[in-house]
């Protein structure tokens, strides 16, 4: 069995009046499916104050700092603050990534391209990936997040749901056509995945599964959603494991029992933002 | 898993579409290797969308473990009459309707003689949900409202971005039921808490899904042996007026 990294969780308290999984909650799930690693999202800061469920989130993930990775999501609504606010997560090595969901957030990023500019351009100077909810109109549309791409094609976009139900031959063509634009296969199904690989390629569709928007049980039905594609054991090992490793420089920086263990050494240095 | 019940697949699809094929030989194969014993397919591809002779007949002129819901675009006009009792005479046990391939608002009266016909026909009519316009599951509502004589299905449970929709969906009318063949088990399981077992189809969307994994993933869900009886068989033998 190949070791498994979680693109796409949620870590918050709750989702609007529903409670949702804990730290250890989410921890005890990883370790009962075979999931080392999951990269960690808020849910309520889509609709709230960003700054503040940023920290919370940081301080959620830090109860396991060798397994969940923090990705920072800002509110680019707010013009510059969000572009401050996104730098001064990022100054942090613990963040490994930006999650957008725009449908939640209310924005189309044709709306703000000053400022998604800026915040793309950001995340591409800290080399960490930026992965927007897809497939759904009229914010997150998969054509509009893969346009992202074209925008700052120094900068790594993920396409959060591969298409989701309705995009995913676009999607699949997007990926392919577009080097900077991946797919994280998370919530559609077999028969999609192998679209997603032999068009887009296996080293660029990454594994998730939603977990925190919906309880454990949703982990073992999309690693399922993996495993019984037919794909080959090399390609199952790129998409649940090494495509993510390789996006999050785990190599080169690799995960620390304690957050204090991770300086920002391995950060590439800084360079002005050019808008 | 369980043998107190025969497995019957509510949700099959046969054809080739954009990146998806499946032929009888295959399917029958992937239903011997899962334990069903009968699968309900409706075409897709392009006999879904336009050459509905040629898709009714894959799926109409099958062996005896796969039975089939014609489909029809209501634009066709009178030839779709026609078509749709060339289906009957072949068996089909119902209709499927996909408003976003076949362009057309369930609400639209072009297709109100489809449904009319189907009443007539005492068939259940599944449609495909989930998608924004044209496939919006609340589009069905309002149908099933208008025609409270036909039972309907929400094709793939307003999978993906509607599925917050399914439960309220199906508590408005009392002839909507629920397809799962893509909904995650928890959306599934929500819909049978709410509203009971007797509304939930177990469906697989192969070959968009497989078997394997919507089977897994009920059974994480630890239904008791009458819920999972209704789901799997006697639902869709009642809708579709089987004989087992």
């Amino acid at each position: 069995m190949t070791r498994i990294i979680d693109f796409h969780t949620h870590l918050d308290e709750r989702w609007l009046h529903v409670k949702t999984a804990s730290a250890a909650d989410m921890i005890a799930a990883l370790d009962r499916h075979g999931v080392d690693i999951a990269c960690v999202f808020t849910i309520m800061g889509f609709y709230e104050d960003c700054r503040a469920h940023n920290d919370a989130l940081l301080e959620r993930a830090n109860f396991r700092p060798d397994r969940l990775i923090p990705f920072v999501t800002v509110d680019p609504k707010v013009g510059a603050d969000a572009v401050d606010e996104l730098e001064r997560c990022l100054a942090n090595p613990r963040f490994r990534g930006v999650k957008f969901h725009p449908w939640l957030q209310a924005f189309a990023s044709s709306m703000l391209r000053d400022t998604m500019l800026q915040i793309l351009r950001v995340a591409g100077r800290y080399q960490v990936p930026v992965l927007f909810h897809d497939g759904t109109p009229p914010y997150s549309t998969t054509y509009q997040i893969a346009e992202l791409a074209r925008w700052a094609p120094e900068t790594t976009i993920v396409l959060g749901h591969a298409g989701s139900a309705d995009y995913v031959d676009p999607a699949a063509q997007l990926i392919r056509d577009l080097p900077n634009l991946y797919g994280n296969y998370c919530g559609s199904r077999p028969g999609d995945l192998l679209h997603l690989v032999a068009t887009g390629g296996a080293d660029k569709i990454i594994f998730g599964s939603d977990f925190g928007a919906g309880t454990w049980k949703l982990l073992p039905e999309r690693i399922d959603n993996v495993l019984e594609a037919g794909l080959s054991p090399a390609d199952v090992d790129s998409v649940l494991y090494t495509n993510a490793a390789r996006l999050l420089h785990l190599e080169e920086q690799p995960l620390t029992r304690r957050p204090s263990e991770t300086n920002g050494a391995a950060r590439p240095a800084k360079t002005e933002v050019k808008s | 898993m369980s043998s107190q019940h025969r497995f019957i697949d509510a949700h099959a699809m046969l054809g080739n579409e954009v990146y998806l094929a499946l032929d009888e030989g295959e399917l029958v194969r992937r239903m011997d290797d899962a334990g069903i014993e009968l699968a309900i397919a409706r075409p897709m591809g392009s006999g879904l969308v336009v050459n509905h002779r040629e898709g009714n007949d894959l799926v109409l002129k099958t062996g005896p473990r796969i039975r089939g819901l014609a489909s029809i675009n209501p634009w066709w006009g009178r030839p779709a009459l026609e078509e749709l009792a060339r289906c009957r005479d072949l068996g089909a046990v119902g209709l499927f309707l996909d408003p976003l391939r076949q362009g057309f608002f369930p609400t639209e009266d072009i297709a109100n003689p489809i449904y009319e016909r189907a009443a007539e026909y005492g068939w259940p009519i599944m449609f495909r949900t989930g998608t924004y316009v044209f496939a919006d599951v609340i589009a069905v509502v309002e149908v099933a409202r208008r025609f409270p004589q036909i039972d309907f299905i929400a094709g793939f449970g307003g999978y993906a971005d509607m599925w917050f929709e399914m439960t309220a969906a199906i508590g408005a009318v009392p002839n909507l039921y629920l397809d799962g063949s893509l909904l995650w088990a928890e959306g599934i399981e929500e819909v049978i808490n709410t509203h009971g077992a007797g509304r939930v189809l177990f469906g697989s969307a192969e070959p968009r899904n497989r078997y394997r994994v919507n089977l897994r993933s009920l059974e994480r869900l630890e239904l008791p042996d009458d819920v999972r009886r209704a789901i799997f068989c006697e639902n869709a033998e009642r809708l579709f007026k089987l004989t087992a």
